[in-house]
């Protein structure tokens, strides 16, 4: 038995004993989740996902762990809707939503509103999933299970006041996976301070484990502290040599300094030492190896690169993939007619809507007729950026999305922003602050109708900005060269970086 | 690390926080039939100018302290007052409007009196309320009235 083993077992048996004496303390009035599985086996396995999910984030083995659950227990609703939640396989998302849907019936009353809170959500009735969302709460509000999924799906809805709230309520206070969510949900809100506290908190709890000081390593990033989130990662891979994430952590934190080269060495390095990553996680960093060549500029290596990815989605039959592959390709060419080719191949992909959730497939939809008007001004094309923005609008209409509507809105505020109807545009892109293509257009708006303070505040999130998106390479750096250049006219110049 | 799973919200969206619209939910208890207001009529029962439903039952309103930074859009747009003046208003009309403290108390206010009218914020919305539509649109429809920061 390695050490590791050990280390696990060891966990895995005080998880035990911890859940044996929750069982025995706890019922449903006191805000426990009933789960319903007859197997003693399962509950087990359900806390060793908990362990390996939440706690150590290997995500991919606790899917190992749900998948051997459901075999003994194929009944079991609740831990279908947890392997949708979790997967990190598309397709199996979609199938297991479906099964945990079609075996409710099976389930308790509390798991049932799980099962139906997530079916609304995939099926983008917003309001039902909102309102059993907070049943769930309600009637479980000390539930890890209920905790987690609430704080998690908050934090996608981007309610991250809330998804901080459902945590702060629980009274949980000694779960590390907890912990570390809702650090995360802290550093969304910028609020770093606490986001480090609770880091602090969680790297404690479970100093032999790389996953805290990876998380630790990410947040640093997202607050600019380059350095100190290498240490971080190199502390993760110290305690776990094998421990991927980490690999490719540094990797992404070298290209966010603006270190190509070493950025796609470091990606080298963790695609040669970990060939079998899990499908999405190879995307995603496959996506941000590629976007390096853009960060230089080099748009025909970018092309090659991310290519490779589109083929490979499409050979795996991953739909939204390619289709989102083939959008990000045509953010960044610098000929419209290039960039319209990939984007009808991206509308190709998505049309076909395989292995994907139904909303998936819209909201990329969304997205890729985002990028058309984005293209069409840029090309001073406003026919197809007026006909682009009609089909986004009818598509927003007919959706409660909120990410489709952020689309709308990003897509909107571009066409007004460049009639310069900056009132309208400022309307819009106020409700897409999440994209750093609306901020650009925002700051600038603000700038341009006399609201420094606010164009002062946008800028300043802007130019802090540390994400290794396409986004995110596109806008920011060329933003803070800005900023550094006293004779750069625009929107920036009071805006300080923290770094 | 933290978990996640496939969404456009990975590669498009940079997870930042700014002040983004908030959208408010108009609620009444499960017995009314009501299903949708105009803008203007919802400006009407606020501002006590309606003060019963079509089948005759009176109106109570329940809402948060207008003057909060939650609440501005309310003030702003039904009550075509900045946020402090909606409060003296409210203030001057306890008959007719209670105050609560929280957007639970609201919806336990809306769910357990026949005639209640509140607002609440939309992610607080509960199963034991109807949801009324404003101008024939849901929250999270686009063009829906009571959104804004």
């Amino acid at each position: 038995m390695t050490l590791g083993t050990l280390r696990r077992v060891t966990i895995f048996a005080i998880c035990l004993v911890a859940t044996a004496n929750a069982v025995t303390k706890d019922n449903p009035q006191k805000g426990v989740l009933p789960l319903t599985t007859k197997s003693k086996e399962v509950r087990h396995m359900l806390d060793e996902v908990w362990r390996l999910n939440l706690d150590e984030v290997q995500t991919a083995a606790a899917d190992e762990v749900l998948r051997k659950a459901l075999k003994i227990d194929p009944d079991f609703a609740f831990g279908h809707v947890l392997l949708s939640q979790c997967s990190l396989d598309p397709a199996e998302q979609v199938r297991e939503q479906q099964k945990a849907f079609a075996m409710r019936a099976h389930a308790s009353p509390g798991e049932r509103l799980v099962i139906e809170w997530f079916q609304n959500a995939a099926d983008h009735k917003l309001i039902p999933a909102i309102t059993d969302m907070n049943e769930v709460l309600r009637r479980y509000p000390h539930d890890r299970w209920v905790v987690f999924l609430a704080n998690w799906w908050l934090s996608q809805q981007t309610e991250y006041e809330r998804a901080v709230a459902v945590f702060e309520r629980s009274g949980i206070t000694d779960s590390p996976g907890l912990m570390n969510n809702t650090a995360y949900t802290y550093a969304y809100m910028r609020q770093f301070d606490r986001a480090f506290a609770l880091m602090e908190k969680y790297v404690a709890a479970m100093p032999n484990d790389p996953n805290p000081q990876d998380s630790y390593a990410e947040i640093l990033r997202m607050a600019g502290h380059f350095d100190q989130a290498i240490r971080h990662y190199q502390a993760a891979l110290a305690i776990d040599p094998q421990f991927y994430s980490s690999q490719f952590g540094i990797a992404d934190t070298y290209s966010l300094m603006s270190d190509q080269v070493r950025a796609r060495e470091e990606y080298r390095i963790g695609f040669e030492k970990f060939p079998s990553l899990p499908q999405l996680h190879r995307v995603q960093w496959q996506t941000r190896q590629a976007t390096t060549f853009v960060r230089e500029g080099n748009y025909p290596a970018a092309d090659q690169a991310f290519q490779v990815i589109a083929d490979q989605a499409h050979a795996k039959v991953m739909s939204q993939v390619e289709a989102d592959t083939y959008r990000q390709m045509a953010i960044y060419q610098p000929e419209a007619k290039h960039a319209i080719r990939f984007l009808d191949k991206a509308e190709a992909a998505a049309r076909q809507g395989r292995n994907a959730m139904p909303f998936a497939i819209q909201q990329e939809t969304a997205q890729v007729l985002r990028a058309r008007v984005e293209v069409a001004l840029k090309a001073g094309n406003k026919k197809m950026a007026s006909s682009a923005l009609n089909r986004l609008t009818q598509l927003s209409q007919t959706s409660n999305d909120k990410v489709i509507e952020s689309a709308y809105h990003g897509a909107a505020g571009a066409v007004s922003f460049a009639d310069a109807k900056y009132n309208e545009a400022m309307s819009h892109l106020e409700e897409d602050v999440n994209n750093p293509l609306s901020l650009q257009r925002l700051a600038a708006a603000y700038q341009k109708v006399g609201y420094g303070t606010e164009a002062k505040r946008v800028s300043e999130t802007l130019a802090n900005l540390n994400d290794p998106t396409l986004e995110q390479a596109m806008v920011v750096p060329a933003f803070r060269k800005c900023y550094e250049d006293p004779d750069c006219a625009g929107n920036l110049r009071n805006a300080s970086l923290k770094k | 690390m933290r978990i996640w799973r496939l969404l456009p919200l990975l590669w498009v969206l940079a997870l930042v926080s700014t002040a983004e619209a908030r959208q408010l939910a108009v609620i009444t208890d499960t017995g009314n039939s009501t299903t949708n207001v105009t803008s203007a009529e919802l400006t009407r029962i606020l501002t006590g100018r309606t003060r019963s439903w079509p089948d005759g039952k009176p109106i109570r309103i329940v809402l948060r302290d207008p003057s909060s930074a939650d609440m501005q859009v309310v003030a702003r747009k039904l009550f075509n007052m900045e946020g402090d003046q909606a409060r003296a208003f409210v203030r001057a009309h306890s008959d007719l409007i209670v105050v609560a403290d929280s957007d639970d108390t609201v919806l336990r206010f809306v769910s357990s009196t026949r005639g209640a009218i509140g607002i609440v914020d939309l992610y607080s919305l509960t199963k034991g309320v109807n949801v009324v539509k404003i101008d024939g649109k849901l929250p999270v429809e686009q063009g829906y009235f009571l959104k804004g920061n």
